[in-house]
């Protein structure tokens, strides 16, 4: 949804206008890319059978496949990049925010349309962004503009159950998996990078990875999820 | 001698004696029965209570839960809280407006709810903030022991080196997602010992470790609860009975109630006591009224036989027979045999009185058979005399008096020597002093026989006349007895109407004109008309004989 055909036309433009910057640096060299999947771990709480007699190890439920696209792979330590503007939304539907998390670049605006037949209202307490959209009803929709990098946790004041998470970036390396868990980040430039997986419940993991011009650094990361209760 | 003791006394101690002795048996069992029975009753009621306390805490406890998981919802608390927690993850710093956020809404929470403090519990298991009066006991950052994971409320006790605290916990959650947890402690101190005790009117002891941390009961009691490690029944600590409940026990905690069977007990086997006590005083009563109309039951009618037997002795009325009381066999037989002793001592009285007067009658005979001519003038005189006395309307008991005072009348001439009395011609002025000596005489012998003593008057003063010129005192009229003056008049009479030595016999008409002519100097008046009135036919008489025929007729 977020890397739609035009969202790719602009990547292009992008990563042209990272050419030319590269080009002036006097290690100038191709940009690389940085490729992987990202899977949801065995618990890492989950009990195992210890009694010698016990033949029915408890089976361990893998989380649902679509909580991978709760995932933000981002270069941690990118240098701040100019990258266009986008749109993105996230919908207010079944007393849920969906996608619970959204990833942008600065200055893009996020809309908050309310698909339920009840009032939501959305707010924020993050240093980033504090706004409150106020209370609106079903069909109704109200857009925020995020102008500096950082995470901005969103919530309904009426239902304090709903949360959900937008994270701004100032650089256009940054990617949420497929339902796979497939990743990539392009044009990144060479060097060595950090990348880190931001899941908002399971935590983050980093890793260190160098990034050659021209090819494909691959990175695969395996974050726990707790034990079911 | 000691008196014997009263009847009345007697039967109303053996009566009162019996039914004490039955009453305070009686007493003694039902106070122990009903010790035991107020015992068991009170230990059941105790249990009941404390289950009905133990069932009301959990509902309460459960409500505090509820009320938790409500406080758990606020939404800027939630808000402020992940997004402290997320923006820390994600840039490495922190906001601490965000944590200002929390505490403010932490503190109003607490002013809603009674607990000590109001705390944010990070996910990691430190305090993140704290509010409420025991929120300086709360150190953010400090490590509290609560449950980790399920359920999504809880209860648990959290010991702090500051002091032990109940809490209820409720998870601070986004969908799946625990962001911390928001718990309510209330502090285990005498206060909430207090309102614990209060609440199940029982005493309550906290301990935490086996440390007593607070009471509400004597501190030997909590001692010897502790070292018994009782958690439910009942036990002896200090030095009475306790029902004891467990009502928490949570990690190092424990709540006990505990209940005094014998405080409990005492009371009602007080009130118990006292209402068989009542009862018993009640019995005592009636037994004591019961045995008193027993005892005078049996001993009234013997003390009314009694007086009336002490009335009749006073009276000297033997004759009378006792009236049968009809309260008792008994009684009656004992009053007619009473009676019959009674009559047969008067029979045997009138017996020895009828020979005595015999002996009398043969002694005045045998004195009036010294001179023959005044053989039967004793008997004559007496005759007359109670003729007379019927006339004067006098009683049988006069009547009596009158015929045996008659018969002795002369009695004193005992001592008169023959000569004297059998002379035929005149008498000396000393030989007639001689005879003038025969009433004192006569008076002199009766009083040796207290019998006759009725008779003396008759005897002493038959020779006394109206106009004070009689002998031996020469009384006058009234202060003369009626009895010797009629005796007086009848012995005159006779003494006319026989023959003596000396002359005839004088007729009966010319006696009674002579008596009518001295009537009032020498006769009482009263007595020779009352000689005229019964002799009405008499003046034909000529023969004495014949009078005296007459006389014997009328005895």
């Amino acid at each position: 949804m977020i890397f739609s055909a035009r969202n790719t036309v602009l990547f292009a433009v992008a990563v042209a206008g990272l050419a030319v910057m590269i080009d002036t640096e006097p290690s100038a060299q191709q940009p690389g890319s940085v490729r992987g999947r990202v899977s949801i771990g065995i618990p890492i709480t989950a009990k195992r059978g210890t009694s010698t007699y016990s033949r029915s190890v408890p089976t361990v439920a893998l989380a649902p496949e679509s909580e991978v696209r709760h995932v933000v792979v981002y270069v941690k330590d990118a240098p701040r990049t100019a990258a266009p503007p986008m749109r993105a939304e996230i919908r207010q539907r079944n007393e849920n925010f969906v996608p619970r998390i959204v990833a942008v670049t600065v200055g893009s605006t996020v809309d908050f349309p309310n698909d339920d037949p009840i009032y939501h209202n959305v707010f924020s307490l993050s240093r980033t962004k504090t706004f409150d959209l106020g209370r609106f009803p079903q069909g109704r929709s109200r857009g925020e503009r995020f102008d500096k990098p950082g995470v901005v946790k969103v919530f309904c004041q009426i239902h304090s159950h709903m949360s959900a998470t937008v994270m701004v970036f100032d650089h256009p390396w940054f990617a949420i998996p497929d339902e796979g868990g497939m990743f990539e980040l392009s044009g990144v430039p060479p060097g060595m990078h950090q990348v880190t997986a931001f899941h908002e419940r399971l935590g983050d993991t980093t890793q260190q990875i160098r990034v050659e011009g021209g090819r494909a650094a691959s990175v695969d990361f395996v974050l726990p999820v707790p034990a079911q209760p | 001698m000691r008196t014997p003791p009263r009847l009345l006394a007697r039967t109303l101690t053996v009566t009162f004696a019996t039914v004490a002795v039955i009453l305070t048996i009686a007493f003694i069992v039902i106070t122990l029965d009903v010790r035991d029975r107020v015992r068991a009753a009170e230990t059941d009621k105790l249990r009941v209570s404390e289950s009905v306390f133990t069932a009301l805490e959990a509902k309460r406890q459960q409500d505090q839960m509820a009320a938790m998981a409500t406080l758990a919802e606020n939404p800027t608390l939630k808000a402020a809280l992940d997004t402290y927690f997320t923006e820390r993850r994600f840039s490495g710093s922190s906001d601490e407006q965000l944590r200002a956020t929390v505490t403010g809404e932490a503190s109003k929470l607490a002013a809603q709810t009674p607990a000590d403090v109001l705390a944010v519990i990070e996910a990691d298991g430190r305090i993140f903030t704290s509010a409420g009066p025991s929120a300086s006991q709360w150190v953010s950052g400090e490590t509290v022991d609560i449950p980790r994971g399920a359920p999504a409320t809880f209860q648990s006790v959290a010991v702090l080196p500051t002091g032990a605290f109940r809490v209820t916990g409720a998870r601070l959650t986004f969908g799946e997602r625990v962001i911390g947890t928001l718990v309510a402690g209330t502090s285990l101190d005498a206060n909430y010992a207090q309102e614990l005790s209060n609440l199940s009117t029982a005493g309550v002891i906290i301990t935490v470790n086996t440390s007593v941390v607070a009471r509400t009961v004597p501190e030997s009691v909590a001692r010897d609860l502790v070292a018994s490690k009782l958690t439910a029944g009942t036990a002896t600590l200090g030095d009475e009975e306790y029902a004891i409940r467990t009502i928490l026990a949570s990690g190092p905690a424990r709540i006990y109630t505990l209940t005094s069977i014998d405080a409990a007990a005492r009371n009602a086997t007080r009130d118990a006591l006292v209402a068989v006590g009542l009862i018993a005083l009640g019995s005592f009563i009636l037994a004591a009224i019961g045995s008193f109309i027993l005892a005078r039951l049996v001993s009234e009618p013997i003390n009314r036989v009694s007086s009336e037997i002490a009335t009749m002795t006073g009276a000297r009325e033997f004759g009378r027979t006792l009236a049968l009381t009809g309260s008792s066999r008994e009684l009656d037989a004992l009053t007619v045999a009473f009676n019959d002793l009674m009559r047969g001592l008067s029979a045997a009285e009138a017996e020895t009185r009828s020979a005595y007067i015999g002996a009398i009658r043969a002694l005045a005979a045998a004195l009036d058979a010294r001179d023959p001519y005044t053989a039967g003038h004793s008997e004559r005189v007496s005759t007359l005399s109670v003729m007379m006395g019927r006339m004067m309307n006098l009683d049988s008991k006069g009547l009596d008096v009158l015929r045996l005072g008659a018969l002795l009348h002369d009695i004193g001439k005992i001592g008169v020597a023959d000569e004297i009395l059998r002379k035929n011609g005149p008498l000396t002025a000393e030989e007639y002093e001689q005879i003038k000596r025969h009433p004192a005489l006569g008076a002199r012998i009766l009083r040796q026989v207290p019998f006759l003593a009725p008779h003396l008057p008759i005897v002493e003063l038959h020779h006394e006349r109206p106009d004070g010129r009689g002998y031996p005192f020469g009384l006058r009229a009234d202060a003369i007895p009626l009895d010797a003056r009629i005796v007086h008049v009848a012995d005159a009479f006779d003494a006319m109407t026989s023959a003596r030595a000396y002359r005839a016999a004088l007729p009966v008409s010319v006696a009674f004109a002579e008596l009518e002519r001295f009537s009032g100097t020498q006769f009482d008046p009263a007595c020779v008309e009352a000689l005229l009135a019964a002799m009405p036919s008499s003046h034909d008489i000529e023969e004495p004989a014949l009078a005296q025929l007459l006389a014997r007729q009328m005895v």
